[in-house]
């Protein structure tokens, strides 16, 4: 484990080729702008081949994350790995829907049980936006 | 606290309260400034304020001296205030000797509260009017819990009205019937969200077979419900798209382009055994 | 500082003059909306918003205000947002306003997001003066 998981403090763990993420549930600015740091230096240490960011603890997901989120996965995408999504909260994802949302380089998983299998499985071809509004 | 008094004279003169009766009177008096639950107060024949007491400024807000020889259509929202609504109450009591009324009053602060009144003509033995008696009851708490039964009411409704169903190990099913307006489909988006989340569902089939007709903004809600669904990490299928259908889609210029659909339920649920599937299969073979 | 909120009337006030403030005005909004008995979705709704706006006022012009506080017409109930700062302003708000638009990296969808979340909005801008945006979400079923 690279960092304890703390009150306000992104964990991250490495099982075997692919890097575990767990935001906290209330990530300040500062906590989110920690995450693309944290998550690259561990893809450069472990040379994973995808990063499981774990968001089921986090209510409000605004503009602010999903760029740093966005922008996080397409340096990881660079750095040769895939960027999953994992666990977004039902009102998180109606939410980030109404507001059309771009989360463009992702994956998304119901758990970290599924993102294991779907980090497991040949990655899809490049998805378009996901953002849907006119 | 004690309540101040403003009567205008003594109704009763004789004979003179003897030391029982002034006894009983203080007791009356501990009684009416000590009650917590209803706000007692005395108004004169034109409606201002004679007496206050504690539960009155617990409720109300306002201190005895603030609001002693104002009108009571202070209590009450402006709109009534308007309308004459008081003025037609203490002509009612004057009539029948009471009037009881439900209804929303204000506060001090402005905010409203549901409330129980009771106002009382006040005559003396001739049948002269001295004043008017209004007690107030505060019944928010009723409401809340009124609030609540038909929250729940609505709840139960939703369920009837919105089905999800698990069908298989990781898949839903939700058989649409009937139109979707922004209200439904919002309930619908919740609800299946829901289940989606507690069931670890990786499909939702979304049937459509019993939805009559769609115009753009259904279509646009079933969009961003599928949106929403995929953004949690599970996949939908719509199914039971009917020739009227997938014309009117088409003319109205929907982009299903990302959407998996299937025209009948049956092969929605071949596609979503087999999109289960194949995240096994692979995980089996990578070993 | 923040007004307590009674009851009935969920209210405040709330200066954003860093990056911690907008944490607490999440968590003050989030009070408001909860006490006023809005639904979860809705909840994420208002809070999403005003941590959009919290952050456009402190990133664009270095602090401003934010108000709150339940209002009413006679049929409807809802909590109106309000967030005022005597920054740059904007010089054209319907640009602003355009999906996607920014001017200082990832802000873009601050503002059209916002609006999309709540129910009323209106925004007052003058460049060299500030700028005002009142929000408002209605309840369902009140």
């Amino acid at each position: 484990m690279d960092r304890k998981p703390g009150n306000n403090n992104i964990s991250v763990i490495r099982v075997r080729d692919v890097l575990i993420v767990t935001m906290p549930p209330e990530p300040d600015d500062s906590v989110i702008n920690a995450l693309q740091e944290s998550v690259l230096n561990a893809m450069e240490r472990h040379e994973s081949q995808a990063v499981l960011l774990d968001i089921s603890s986090v209510e409000i997901f605004d503009s602010f994350f999903a760029r740093t989120v966005s922008e996080t996965a397409q340096m990881v995408r660079v750095m040769g790995g895939r960027t999953i999504i994992v666990g977004m909260r039902p009102a998180v994802a109606i939410t980030a829907t109404q507001i059309g949302l771009a989360l463009g380089n992702v994956e998304t998983a119901l758990n970290v049980d599924r993102a294991f299998d779907l980090a497991a499985t040949r990655p899809k071809p490049e998805k378009h936006d996901k953002s849907s509004h006119e | 606290m004690n309540t101040q008094t403003n009567l205008p004279g003594s109704a009763d003169q004789s004979p003179h309260p003897s030391e029982q009766d002034g006894i009983t009177r203080e007791l009356l008096q501990l009684l009416v400034d000590n009650l917590r639950d209803y706000a007692i107060i005395l108004l004169d024949p034109k409606g201002c304020v004679l007496t206050w007491n504690n539960a009155a400024q617990r409720l109300k807000g306002w201190t005895a001296e603030e609001i002693i020889g104002q009108h009571f259509s202070l209590f009450y929202p402006t709109e009534d205030a308007q309308s004459g609504k008081t003025d037609m109450e203490l002509a009612a009591a004057t009539r029948e000797g009471r009037f009881e009324d439900e209804g929303w009053r204000v506060r001090k602060d402005g905010t409203r509260f549901w409330a129980n009144v009771v106002i009382t003509a006040l005559r003396d033995k001739d049948g002269k009017l001295h004043g008017f008696g209004k007690v107030t009851r505060d019944l928010s708490e009723r409401r809340l819990a009124e609030e609540k039964i038909k929250k729940q009411a609505q709840e139960i409704f939703e369920m009837a009205v919105v089905p999800v169903v698990q069908i298989w190990d990781g898949v839903v099913l939700v058989p649409l019937i009937g139109t979707l307006d922004s209200q439904r489909t919002e309930q619908l988006m919740e609800r299946l969200l829901q289940r989606v989340a507690e069931a670890g569902s990786s499909v939702a089939l979304l049937d459509i077979t019993g939805v009559p007709t769609i115009d753009t903004q259904t279509a646009q809600h079933l969009i961003e419900t599928i949106s929403a669904v995929r953004l949690m990490g599970a996949d939908v299928v719509l199914t039971g798209v009917r020739p009227s259908i997938a014309q009117t889609l088409v003319h109205l210029g929907i982009d299903l382009s990302s959407v998996t659909t299937r025209s009948s339920l049956a092969s929605g649920l071949r596609m979503a055994l087999d999109l289960l599937k194949v995240s096994v299969r692979s995980t089996v073979s990578e070993q | 500082m923040i007004k307590a909120a009674t009851n009935n009337s969920p209210s405040g006030e709330l200066w954003i003059k860093n990056e911690n403030d907008i944490v607490y005005a999440r968590g003050a909004v989030r009070e408001a909306a909860i006490q006023l008995g809005f639904g979860q979705t809705d909840v994420t709704r208002i809070v999403t918003a005003a941590s959009e706006l919290a952050r456009n006022t402190f990133k664009y012009a270095g602090e401003g205000v934010i108000r709150w506080g339940r209002v009413e017409t006679g049929s409807r109930m809802g909590l109106q947002l309000q967030f005022v700062d005597r920054g740059p302003g904007i010089q054209d708000i319907d640009l602003a306003m355009q999906d996607g638009f920014s001017t200082s990296g990832g802000l873009g969808k601050g503002l059209s997001g916002s609006k999309r979340l709540m129910d009323d909005f209106e925004i007052e801008s003058t460049a060299g003066h500030g700028t005002t945006v009142t929000l408002t979400k209605w309840r369902a079923n009140w």
